[in-house]
């Protein structure tokens, strides 16, 4: 039925299987349905905050690598992000949300995480 | 009458050719001062989308963008009426003028590369340890543990980005001469490596071709998805942003039939 374009590959499968898991993980649409509107909202307000933390971890890491932070501050720094971390499993948990689930898409931006 | 809209294509006279969209009707041009909106009469809007149905409009897109540039319009858009069809042809009329001579001649194709995540992440690994690390010293802290873990991982992850990056910039050496515009996505998912579009002169097609092959053989480790040729989906720019569209008249204007949905099905849509 396609009358020009063509689409060669010698791995179909697995082509859809990584197009179909980078699309499973972000919905179009927030799920506003009234049984799942708290979930919903969850899911979007964790988003955030897994944004948030990840930056603050990745900001960490950077002044590790640089050699800016004193044993102290690594020790300060460390208790505090594992706490969060440890806080965002414990909401993600009574949500039932998963890792991957934490994403949103921002079209033509492309995804925020 | 609502009208099933195809999409913008650069000439103002009648197609030629018998094509038939949706539901079976005829497929028409509707006349703007110099270029037209190609349609179809539908009763209703599209109850169910199928694969059938997806495949319908890309047919009829791909007919038109044999004889015409085309500006492709996302599928399932629907107008109430002729008139409104013309006030959105008014509103946006240099928008489609500048996209159609941006476009004039050029084809889109898709190229995604899968490779090995875990493997290079296991190489990595090897190569991390064997080097001397200034990670922070581990001792009995919990939290200096902690950071010392996510440091480790960071490494991991940077010198992950940077071979990825490598790879992306070898291809842009060989398409760069060949492409006159480009979207990269890079590591939409660990192993999806590269997601991109090119968009590539008519005159280039076989130059462009060939310059993927020589990647292919050149890595032959990673698996390739080359696509196309496609009318030019993902490279129309709408600077205006409002006109005189409404919600209830579909707004979703331009947008792609991606080829992942093709690829997918239409349960993905």
């Amino acid at each position: 039925m396609i009358a020009n374009g063509i689409v060669e590959t010698e791995s179909p499968e697995e082509f859809i299987e990584e197009i179909e898991k980078a699309q499973d993980c972000l919905p179009k649409k927030i799920d506003a349905n009234p049984k799942t509107v708290e979930k919903g909202l969850a899911k979007l307000v964790l988003t955030l905050i897994e944004l948030i933390r990840k930056l603050l971890e990745k900001q960490a890491m950077r002044r590790v690598e640089a050699g800016s932070l004193s044993d102290e501050e690594i020790e300060k720094v460390g208790e505090t992000l594992m706490k969060l971390e440890n806080k965002m499993d414990e909401l993600k948990g009574i949500f039932g949300l998963k890792d991957e689930e934490l994403n949103l898409n921002l079209g033509p931006l492309g995804d925020l995480m | 009458m609502k009208l099933y809209l195809y999409g913008i294509i650069d000439s103002s006279n009648q197609i030629e050719e018998s094509i038939y969209g949706l539901e079976g009707t005829g497929v028409y041009n509707i006349p703007f001062c110099d270029i037209g909106a190609v349609v179809s009469e539908i009763n209703q809007p599209i109850q169910e989308v199928t694969e059938g149905t997806v495949l319908e409009h890309e047919a009829v897109v791909e007919k038109l963008a044999t004889d015409f540039t085309i500006l492709p319009v996302r599928f399932q858009t629907i107008i109430d009426g002729r008139d409104n069809l013309l006030s959105m042809m008014q509103s946006y009329y240099k928008d489609f003028k500048d996209n159609l001579e941006r476009l004039h001649n050029k084809l889109e194709f898709g190229i995604k590369v899968i490779w090995p995540a875990d493997k290079i992440k296991e190489n990595i690994i090897k190569t991390l340890k064997k080097g001397k690390q200034k990670n922070p010293e581990s001792n009995n802290s919990q939290s200096k543990k902690f950071m010392t873990e996510k440091f480790e991982k960071y490494k991991i992850d940077k010198e992950f980005q940077t071979k990825a990056d490598k790879f992306i910039k070898v291809m842009e050496i060989f398409f760069s001469k060949f492409a006159a515009e480009k979207k990269l996505r890079k590591l939409k998912t660990e192993n999806l490596l590269l997601d991109a579009v090119y968009l590539v002169e008519k005159s280039q097609e076989s130059n462009f071709r060939e310059a993927f092959e020589h990647i292919k053989s050149g890595q032959p480790s990673l698996k390739y998805l080359f696509s196309g040729p496609w009318p030019a989906y993902n490279f129309v720019i709408l600077s205006k942003q409002s006109g005189l569209l409404t919600d209830s008249q579909k707004t979703d204007l331009l947008d792609k039939v991606t080829q992942d949905q093709m690829l997918v099905g239409a349960d993905s849509i």
